[in-house]
């Protein structure tokens, strides 16, 4: 989690001001603590508990064209100004900033207090300068390989130190960094979203890399000291799809972006023909999808559509179970991980783990560039940059990617005649428009919200492909507004949940049209007879809805395996609404980040 | 210099199309309206713009960002209820400090014709007027060598033809005009009434004429001739994949494909993603949006399609709009009339020549037919086989 932030330029007053705007860039990947270095002959630290605006009115201005800089996510001791990055060795002659978790912190920190090292804080971080001071041998950059060499565990860091003046090494392993060569210096991020304003010429930094950035430019090794040769890539994005123009939030700025979104998704990947995804493995026995949170149930949506076009078994797994539960892989398999941010560590290393196996697998990734894009083929939702920390745009992205790999899949495997694909293909291009149609009844959504808005506990439930829209619609009331929420199976209910049901329990019922809309029918009866308020999500010519439930939020009339995507925009609003309703920072809610970065 | 784009307002006589959006974003050449007022501040070096928004604001937003696409800083500030132009400046006043520009986000506007304002103006306030044979529906400025004796609206002057753009350079006395006009007035007011006070007191206010382009959108099928007046300077640019043929002032967006057979004669355009024939023609003055979908042998003439639709086959298509989302069956043909008379809220207006307007959202069976000067709502369902006559409101079913 965490963000790491670092300038080198050419003027005196530079660094401060630099530093703290690409420290409100990553804000999203950590807000309980921040801080700077910069140096000036000496290097002076500015650090505070709380967000980067916090360390912003801290007054003092420091001097000095070179910095490192860290928002933090706590890990390894509480949210402290003690405990936030940069930390320094006892002589404050070097600063370390660092995004990820020192395994063997303890064993190193002990034998380190053995030679005489003071420690001031809880964190596993600040072993990093100490012994970096501990092996010091006249230039930063050996150092820290020394130092590195003894370290377990997964890290992006930056160091600066005032023996080698100018100059900052960073290093990474299993943890985002990226370069950045700017017309008014270098820059470092953990994501490249941090640097866009300043510069699109960028250089990612591959696992096991060291890099030293001085003004006679960057250069890149190994960590065994071998020379590498890297391409500088230029980003298309904009910076200024990270500002939130008008919105509020960032959430409600995403949420109103998913039309062009899917437009954007869909671009080039299907003809009157078909789809035409850049990767497919159409010769797999078996697909294993995994992934953690919002993605996770994606995927469980990929599952539904995937088995009922392409005729394929899907098993959907947890990304952090998955390693632990010895996964039964083999080369006819194939495994996909599903990631907004490519950097998700569970999803890394259980795509990592089955590499071991030689199965085939890909990526289902939003950011370009990221780690996961570096090991396996990846396909892009191409959702932009997505800011807010619960995800909207990125899952419907996902959903539709995953719509068009089944369809793929479906004709490569003859289990999809051509004119059933044409049919689809013809669906498809109505969803962003059908988008479009759910947003322009935000109002009516908002109306709904308010009156249930003070509930302290939400069950949704779904059948069918609604089942993982009903899971991600109680993941985002309960992710931004903090009100207690499931999502459950409609038909699961009578083994347990039931008994959490009483007089007027708002329940979310997704009853579209389909195979399961009697049974979900049944279901919603069974709750109102125990007394709960019915909210149902129905199609807009269904007249029968209202007999069944207390209100009805309505989506267009679409194809059944289509309207589980334009519901999940309407719960997206729904969250939204009751969160701003409640006074919630929408954008940062508590405890959560953006990058799951940590395992 | 700064600059305010008022863009709050609905633009009601727009309906249908402005039932989903405001009057701002409807497209010419596949733009929206308001682009073209920014890109002409950008080409007279404004690029600090405010845009005050009310009505429909996402879309604006999610157009225009913050500005960064188009090298600009485009900031938002919300108008939350409609009364009028004075109220809409007054929602900037804490945002201003200096001189600024004001432009009407629906007008069609080239840079020389802001050129023209910006150019003549030496302090106070200054007007932009253009010589109009329409002066009922505009305020009227009243001037003698460029001194400004009255701005009045709704009424007919001898001899004065200058008609009120809605651009000025205003400055921050403004506001307090703009507060006594607040305090005298009930329900809507105009900046014009503010301006007006400001003359009376004896305040140094201009009137400059320009010769440029000025267009007004006054009602939807306005947009047609707008439209057409803007294609003509639209350059050829093809992208995509072109079986057909495609002959003169013709745009083609990325990943779209022209099948066989296909004629397409400019001035035409036509976005990105779109999957058009085989066999389909395009007459001249036609722009068509992203991810259109043109069945085989359909035939269409001097009209706009929107974004995400789809015609079926063997379908006549003129003079008419066609707004977003439309699912359109196959054989639909729009008659097309001349100097009709058409009932909007209670009034009755002219227009010289239009087919058919479909507002958003509509699904239209096969073989319907539609007769002049048809305006459809949003998310009607036509049923197969009918005509139609006059104007279906939203949410209709039509059924033989």
């Amino acid at each position: 989690m965490c963000g790491i932030v670092g300038y080198l330029g050419g003027s005196s007053a530079a660094a401060q001001p630099v530093l703290f705007d690409l420290l409100k860039r990553l804000e999203y990947r950590g807000y309980d603590s921040a801080g700077i270095a910069v140096m000036n002959g000496s290097i002076q630290v500015l650090k505070t508990k709380g967000s980067v605006n916090n360390l912003m009115s801290e007054t003092p201005i420091l001097r000095g064209c070179c910095g490192i800089g860290h928002t933090r996510w706590a890990t390894h001791g509480k949210p402290s100004s003690k405990n936030a990055h940069p930390h320094c060795c006892d002589t404050n002659k070097i600063a370390v900033v660092h995004n990820g978790i020192i395994e063997n912190y303890i064993e190193i920190r002990d034998k380190l207090i053995d030679l005489g090292h003071k420690f001031r804080s809880e964190t596993d971080t600040e072993v990093l300068p100490h012994l970096i001071e501990e092996n010091y041998n006249n230039d930063l950059e050996s150092s820290v390989r020394q130092a590195l060499s003894m370290v377990r565990g997964s890290y992006a860091l930056a160091a600066i130190s005032s023996n080698d003046p100018d100059k900052i090494v960073v290093a990474r392993k299993d943890s985002p960094l990226v370069l950045g060569l700017g017309e008014t210096g270098f820059f470092i991020a953990s994501d490249v979203s941090g640097i866009l304003k300043y510069t699109k010429d960028v250089i990612f930094l591959n696992d096991r890399e060291l890099a030293v950035i001085s003004h006679n430019g960057i250069e890149i090794t190994t960590l065994d000291g071998k020379k590498v040769d890297k391409k500088i890539e230029t980003i298309k994005w904009n910076a200024e799809s990270a500002e939130k123009s008008g919105y509020p939030h960032f959430m409600l700025k995403e949420i109103f972006e998913q039309p062009d979104v899917i437009r954007e998704t869909f671009s080039g990947r299907m003809s009157a023909e078909g789809v035409d995804l850049e990767v497919v493995m159409p010769d797999a026995r078996r697909i294993i999808i995994t992934a953690c949170g919002t993605s996770y149930h994606a995927g469980l949506f990929g599952r539904y559509v995937i088995e009922r076009f392409a005729r394929i078994p899907v098993n959907v797994e947890i990304a952090s179970e998955f390693r632990y539960i010895n996964p039964i892989v083999n080369s006819s398999d194939l495994v996909i991980g599903i990631t907004q941010s490519g950097e998700t560590a569970d999803t890394l290393a259980a795509v990592r783990e089955v590499n071991l196996e030689k199965s085939q697998k890909f990526g289902i990734v939003n950011v370009p560039g990221s780690s996961i894009t570096r090991e396996s083929q990846c396909l892009f939702t191409r959702a932009g940059p997505e800011i807010g920390v619960a995800a909207t745009k990125s899952f419907t992205s996902q959903l539709a990617v995953l719509l068009l790999l089944a369809v793929q899949l479906g004709r490569a495997r003859k289990e999809m005649s051509t004119a059933d694909a044409n049919d689809f293909v013809y669906d498809l291009k109505q969803m962003s428009g059908n988008i479009q149609r759910v947003l322009n009844e935000a109002d009516n959504i908002k109306k709904c919200a308010l009156v249930f808005a003070d509930a302290d506990q939400f069950l949704f439930m779904g059948r069918g492909a609604n089942y993982p829209i009903a899971l991600e619609g109680a993941l985002k009331l309960k992710e931004i507004s903090y009100i207690k929420a499931e999502g459950f199976p409609a038909g699961e209910l009578k083994h347990g949940p039931l008994a959490l049901i009483y007089d007027g329990v708002p329940v979310v019922a997704i009853a579209t049209e389909g195979v399961t809309y009697e049974k979900m029918l049944g279901n919603i009866k069974e709750i109102k007879a125990r007394g709960a308020t019915v909210i149902g999500i129905a199609n807009e010519s269904d007249t029968k809805i209202e007999k069944y439930v207390d209100r009805v939020l309505r989506i267009p009339d679409s194809n059944p395996w289509i309207s589980p995507v334009l519901s999940s925009v309407v719960l997206q609003l729904f969250a939204y609404y009751v969160a701003d309703y409640k006074g919630c920072e929408i954008d940062k809610p508590r405890n959560l980040a953006k990058s799951v970065t940590v395992e | 210099m700064k600059a305010i784009i008022l863009a709050a307002g609905e633009g009601i006589r727009c309906r249908p199309l402005t039932f989903t959006r405001s009057k701002v974003m409807l497209p010419i050449a596949n733009k929206p309206v308001i682009e073209y007022a920014v890109r002409a501040l950008y080409d007279n070096g404004i690029v600090d713009i405010i845009i005050v928004v009310g009505y429909a604001k996402e879309r604006i937003m999610n157009y225009f960002g913050n500005g960064k696409d188009f090298d600009l800083n485009i900031e938002y500030v919300e108008q939350k209820q409609q009364l009028g132009t004075a109220h809409a400046i007054d929602q900037v006043k804490d945002l201003v400090d200096d001189e600024f520009l004001v432009l009407n986000g629906d007008n069609l506007v080239s840079a020389k014709t802001i050129t023209d304002l910006i150019k003549r103006h030496e302090g106070g306030i200054s007007i932009l007027t253009v010589a109009s044979a329409n002066t009922t529906e505009y305020a009227i400025v009243e001037e003698t060598n460029t001194k400004v004796k009255r701005v009045v609206e709704g009424q007919k002057l001898k001899k004065v033809s200058n008609i009120n753009t809605g651009i000025y350079i205003l400055n921050p006395d403004i506001f307090g005009a703009i507060r006594e006009t607040l305090q005298s007035n009930l329900g809507e007011f105009g900046i014009t009434d503010s301006i007006q006070n400001m003359v009376d007191e004896g305040y140094n206010v201009h009137a400059y004429k320009t010769n440029h382009t000025w267009m007004d959108v006054a009602h939807s099928w306005d947009l047609l001739d707008v439209n057409a007046r803007i294609l003509e300077d639209v350059s050829r640019s093809v992208h995509g994949t072109i079986h057909g043929t495609t002959k003169g002032q013709v745009k083609v967006g990325s990943n779209s494909i022209i099948r066989e057979g296909s004629y397409i004669t400019g001035p035409v355009v036509i976005g990105k993603n779109c999957d058009i024939g085989a066999n389909v023609v395009i007459a001249p003055s036609t722009s068509i949006g992203d991810n259109v979908t043109i069945e085989p042998f359909t035939y269409i003439r001097n009209s706009v399609i929107f974004d995400n639709v789809y015609i079926g086959s063997q379908s006549t298509i003129k003079n008419s709009i066609i707004a977003e989302n439309n699912i359109i069956g196959s054989h639909f043909t729009t008659d097309t009339g001349k100097n009709l008379l058409i009932e909007l809220g209670g009034n009755l207006y002219r227009a010289d020549e239009f087919g058919t307007i479909l507002g958003d959202s509509n699904i239209i069976g096969g073989n319907v037919s539609m007769m002049a000067g048809t305006l459809v709502g949003t998310e009607c369902r036509i049923e197969t086989g009918t005509v139609i006559r006059k104007q279906i409101p939203n949410h209709s079913l039509v059924m033989q």
